[in-house]
């Protein structure tokens, strides 16, 4: 078994954060091989590393037991590395031909050498089974196939090891079944597969070797032969150590006032079905926590709660007057980042004709003490202040404005540990206050840490809700069995 | 707000100075003395009260008209019909005006301002309307009913209002003309500078409140800033949208009024002399801030009168190159400015 | 003659095809920079700016020939400016078209009265030589042997070929679709923008020179919003080389229908008829069906 792609003592920073902690490891020629680990376990970073779009700060990386550097992707895809990554990077109105060949086209003069490009593209759809149409238009694909034109793209620039960045993270079971057969032919044409992966029953598939790592270490190895699944589940989520300095109290909230009430919410658009009969009924004095995997539908029932976007059926029945949303997405959606604190809270608000400074500063003061945000003088620009402190003033502003309903939407995504405590305990506050709240996430600890209902959302609509006492548990069967239910297996 | 305001100041005092030093080297490239021109210019601009009053009047419109732009703009809509509006607008003014002589001066000098914002207002609403509902540009309806709007205009004023033999309307009585203000300040003498000068500023100030003390006002800067993130904060986009189109469009009628009720007492074709484009350099120049407007609108219109006053030495029209310099100077400064200082 | 009579001419598809020309050379011009990513609302200073520059330049020389290579050399320059502003600087792209809009209008009244002691109108000017041979095809002989008439129509097939067939059609798509992407495969986006800008120049100047070659003169607004309407033309034509083709054609029937009833004496006033293309733009615009769909990163400072 001959090593094709090896790296020793990897160390890599992000300011504070090791996402590396002198990680080392071997993966053999010609094997699937399985990198697993929980969201911000640092499996991207590695691979982006190994990819060559990330340098580590220390450690060396071997290819065929030759010392590399590269100092772009460029020279990692010449030697014939190529990566898949979750967020594809295709053009939507160009074809399938054009994507695939796009910075690498075969040509005659200045003319596209059409003819020779179906040829070699139609070689490498069949050999692989890819089910590929040439001249479809991205737009009009599916996520399984677009994934393929990904793979084509690979295959067309020769890639020998092939990393594939949580591929199976939005395909339904179906496809997930195809995508394996195409892995295992391309493992049958003599390629080495990396594969990133956060799911126990991709390992179960196809892995030849299986890492684990967790919080940026390497803490775990085995291969097929001495696989132990339960070993490995436990190797990856590690102790979940919930701090919890004081008993939650849980209004008995069926009694409580109904908020909100969905009714076979659907949204249909260009054909894609993003909502499809959602139902859910969302009480005061309650939160109820949305897990599921991004790109299930929670952008589009969020924009439609908030009335940005319009439904294609269903009912919302909502008994209050104003809702507040910490958006996923701070700098596009949350605030205008030009703008100081005391604006952002002020623009927010419906009363209010004049916006002086000295209003605007009155509330700045206020915020930045109640949520502990350390700024040099305190009405300053959104844009001067931390990720962690800009969440922060995004929460404190929606709960300032003391709406009955709110939303929170990855609300400590890319925010420091304890700006997160902060944020919570914010969260947990309003609910006692007999607020009605809605938590979408897709960390599922933070979920069970707040969560008195518990839906998991799955291709737009709300396959299952667990209750209170089943959340309370928070034991590992549980955990695997809402992971299993975000990519769609209901046992 | 001492940081930006520190930067803006460079970006326009560089674009200034680059303006200036490329002014001089075409006037040397035509063959003339570029202080003798600079002289004659400044010396009957600023220091003879006609050419001061002139200076004045040519601003004033372009003050107000560039106040009303400035709005759009910090929503970051590109109106381009301002030269529309203030045409349509001024006409309708114009035929009110005439067309109800008996009634005293205090109700029809209200009555025909208020007529011609309202009809340069409904006009003003096409272009929001195609963006909201098809999602088209604002930049090429504008522009194109700028020439619809012209055409009509001057249709209805040549077939049915023109006096005979000329290309322009009856004179309104002199109950409705503005007062010049040589009437208070001697030394303006015969010059054409009138109360709206005033009211010019008036606006600017009140635009100036408006954009930056007013929450309403935050509303539109917020839109041209970031849109998404405005419409999830709950700030009704599509409003502001047809807000500022419908305030830049009763702002443009009132700029008309200068040259009818200020000026020669009648709507003449072709009096606007694109007072609508030169409006939107001075806007950009003063970075859309209405207090900078009223500096950038005066620079303007030195430069407008100072073409006059240097005709015997060079065309007035190198005039339209130093403004046309002073725009592209700006713009480009400005990023390149920005660049260096804010990292 | 009456009315249907002179439609259905040679006279009048002749006009037809005079209208056209200008339309679709700016159409294009607006095309390519757009495909790249670049708006550039300036096509009509560009006209003007060649328009001047080739009577400028004629008459000085006494040849038509140096006029159009010097013009086409300046024009070029004036495009590189253009994209200085715009994928150098970043300079926001509609900013950027109404200044240099303003220049260039500044430029020509200046030096229209400098070189030529007229705030209006030029002396004549020669006309850009035809080629003589194509002169005695039947029918369109007189149409063809036109250079830039013929070029405006090799045109089409030529924008298709280049923008859908060739490699540097398809960098040049993506610097307007996907920019991102396109870098993440090793495409120089900015150089392909930079060409964008470049061959919207070129093509431009063309369409100005021809105007002022055919009319023999220059005058102050001869441009009379063309550069507009072709960019009208590129939206309604979807930014596709044959739509638009068919976009500019309706444009310059719709103008030959008026000038043809105006000559006839139909009795409608001239100036309700010249805000025909116009309005037209805004009707259609207005009765659009579907929202318009620009290149993805169209606009976009990358």
């Amino acid at each position: 078994m001959s090593t094709v792609i090896e790296c020793q003592n990897i160390v890599k920073r992000f300011g504070n954060l090791i996402a590396n902690d002198n990680i080392s490891l071997k993966v053999n020629n010609n094997t699937v091989h399985c990198i697993l680990g929980e969201n911000g376990a640092g499996k991207t970073t590695l691979m982006k590393i190994f990819f060559g779009i990330l340098q580590p700060d220390s450690g060396e990386i071997f290819i065929k037991n030759k010392k590399v550097r590269f100092r772009s992707a460029r020279d990692a895809i010449d030697l014939g590395i190529g990566m898949l990554f979750q967020h594809f990077q295709l053009i939507d109105n160009f074809t399938v031909i054009e994507n695939v060949i796009l910075g690498r086209e075969i040509t005659k003069g200045i003319v596209i050498d059409i003819e020779k490009t179906r040829k070699l593209l139609k070689f490498y759809i069949d050999k692989y089974n890819l089910g590929l149409e040439l001249d479809k238009v991205i737009n009009e694909l599916s996520i399984a196939e677009q994934q393929k034109v990904e793979i084509l793209k690979l295959l067309y620039r020769d890639s020998e090891i092939m990393i594939f960045d949580e591929p199976t993270a939005v395909l339904s079971p179906y496809e997930v079944s195809h995508f394996f057969e195409v892995i295992n032919s391309l493992k049958s044409a003599g390629k080495t597969i990396i594969l990133i992966t956060h799911k126990l029953s991709d390992v179960e598939r196809v892995a030849d070797y299986v890492t684990v790592l967790r919080r940026g270490k390497k803490v775990y190895e085995t291969d097929r032969d001495k696989l132990n699944i339960d070993e490995v589940a436990k190797q990856i989520v590690g102790n979940i150590a919930i701090n919890q300095t004081e008993q939650i109290e849980r209004l008995n909230y069926n009694e409580g006032e109904i908020a909100i009430e969905i009714n076979k919410l659907t949204l249909v658009d260009k054909g894609i079905k993003f909502l499809s009969n959602l139902d859910l009924k969302l009480y005061f004095g309650e939160i109820y926590g949305i897990c599921g995997v991004e790109g299930n539908g929670q952008k589009e029932f969020v924009d439609i709660i908030m009335g940005l976007r319009k439904p294609t059926s269903g009912t919302i029945n909502i008994k209050a007057d104003g809702i507040s949303l910490v958006p996923d997405d701070r700098l596009k959606k949350g605030m205008i980042k030009e703008f100081s604190i005391g604006e952002n809270v002020l623009l927010r608000m419906k009363s209010g004709v004049l916006l002086t400074r000295t209003k605007s500063q009155r509330v700045a003061d206020k915020i930045v003490i109640d949520y502990d945000i350390k700024v040099g003088g305190s009405d300053v620009a959104m844009a001067s202040l931390s990720g962690g402190n800009q969440q922060k003033v995004i929460v404190a502003r929606e709960i300032f404005i003391d709406n009955k309903i709110l939303i929170f939407h990855h609300p400590t995504r890319g925010v420091d540990i304890i700006a997160t405590e902060y944020i919570h305990s914010k969260i947990i506050e309003q609910k006692k206050l007999g607020k009605a709240i809605i938590l979408i996430s897709s960390e599922l600890e933070e979920l069970l840490k707040l969560s008195d209902r518990l839906g998991v959302i799955y291709k737009g609509s709300i396959i299952k809700e667990f209750e209170e006492k089943t959340i309370k548990t928070k034991n590992n069967f549980l955990i695997e069995k809402i992971g299993k239910l975000m990519i769609g297996i209901d046992e | 707000m001492n940081r930006r305001f520190l930067i803006n100041s460079i970006s326009v005092f560089t674009s200034v100075v680059i303006t200036l030093l490329i002014t001089i080297i075409l006037l040397i490239f035509i063959g003339k003395n570029p202080l003798e021109v600079l002289a004659l210019m400044i010396g009957d601009t600023l220091f003879s009260g006609y050419g001061f009053g002139q200076m004045l009047f040519k601003a004033t419109s372009l003050m107000i008209v560039a106040t009303g732009l400035a709005i759009c703009f910090q929503a970051a809509i590109f109106n381009i019909g301002a030269e529309g509006n203030l045409y349509f607008g001024t006409f309708i003014s114009n035929v009110i005006a005439v067309s109800f002589r008996n009634l005293s001066p205090l109700i029809l000098i209200p009555y025909s301002i208020i007529a011609g914002m309202v009809a340069s207002m409904l006009v003003a609403l096409i272009p929001p309307f195609i963006k909201v509902k098809k999602g088209v540009s604002e930049v090429i309806t504008t522009i194109m009913l700028n020439f619809v709007l012209i055409y009509i205009v001057n249709y209805f004023v040549l077939n049915f209002f023109a006096v005979k033999a000329t290309v322009r309307m009856e004179k309104v009585d002199d109950s409705l003309m503005f007062m010049k203000l040589f009437n208070l300040w001697d030394f303006l003498k015969g010059s054409s500078v009138n109360i709206l000068f005033f009211l010019g500023i008036f606006i600017a100030l009140l635009a100036y409140f408006f954009l930056f003390k007013t929450k309403l006002g935050y509303e539109i800067r917020a839109v041209g800033l970031n849109e998404t993130a405005s419409k999830y904060m709950g700030i009704n986009v599509n409003l502001i949208i047809y807000l500022v189109f419908l305030i830049s469009g009763a702002l443009s009628s009132i700029a008309g009024l200068n040259f009818v009720m200020g000026y020669k007492g009648y709507f003449e074709i072709g009096f606007s002399s694109n007072i609508g484009f030169t409006a939107i350099a001075v806007s950009l120049l003063a970075k859309n801030n209405p207090l900078g407007i009223i500096f950038s609108s005066l620079l303007f219109g030195f430069l407008d009168y100072g073409g006059l006053a240097i005709n015997s030495l060079v065309p007035k029209e190198v005039m339209f190159v130093v403004q046309g310099i002073v725009i592209l100077s700006i713009i480009a400064v400005d990023k390149i400015v920005n660049r260096i200082f804010v990292t | 003659m009456n009315i249907l009579e002179s439609i259905i001419s040679l006279a009048f598809l002749s006009q037809v095809i005079r209208l056209y020309t200008p339309y679709y050379l700016g159409a294009s011009a607006s095309n390519f920079t757009e495909r790249s990513g670049v708006i550039n609302i300036a096509i009509e200073g560009f006209m003007t700016f060649s328009a001047f520059s080739y009577v400028l330049f004629s008459i000085k020389s006494g040849s038509p020939v140096i006029g159009v290579f010097v013009t086409i050399l300046l024009s070029l320059f004036l495009a590189l400016l253009y994209a200085l502003f715009t994928v150098a600087l970043k300079v926001n792209h509609i900013v950027t078209g109404i200044g240099f809009n303003l220049f260039i209008a500044g430029l020509t009244k200046f030096f229209l009265v400098y070189f030529f002691q007229s705030s209006s109108n030029s002396p004549q000017a020669p006309s850009i030589p035809s080629i003589s041979f194509l002169k005695f095809v039947p029918i369109i002989g007189p149409l063809i042997s036109d250079p830039v008439i013929l070029f405006s129509f090799i045109l089409l097939p030529l924008s298709q070929f280049i923008l859908y067939k060739t490699r540097f059609g398809l960098r040049l798509r993506t610097a307007g679709e996907n920019p991102e992407a396109g870098d993440s495969l090793g495409i120089k986006i900015r150089a392909y923008k930079l060409y964008g800008v470049l061959i919207s120049g070129v093509l431009s100047s063309l369409a100005g020179m021809w105007l002022a070659s055919s009319q023999n003169s220059f005058s102050d607004g001869m441009v009379a919003g063309r550069g507009f309407i072709a960019i009208a033309a590129m939206i309604i034509g979807r930014w596709k080389p044959l739509n638009i083709f068919y976009a500019c054609l309706m444009f310059a029937t719709l103008e030959s229908l008026e000038i043809t009833l105006q000559i006839a004496g139909s009795g409608i006033p001239s100036q309700l008829v010249q805000i025909l293309p116009y309005f037209i733009t805004i009707l259609v615009l207005l009765g659009f069906v579907g929202k318009t769909k620009p290149p993805a990163a169209d606009g976009v400072p990358y």
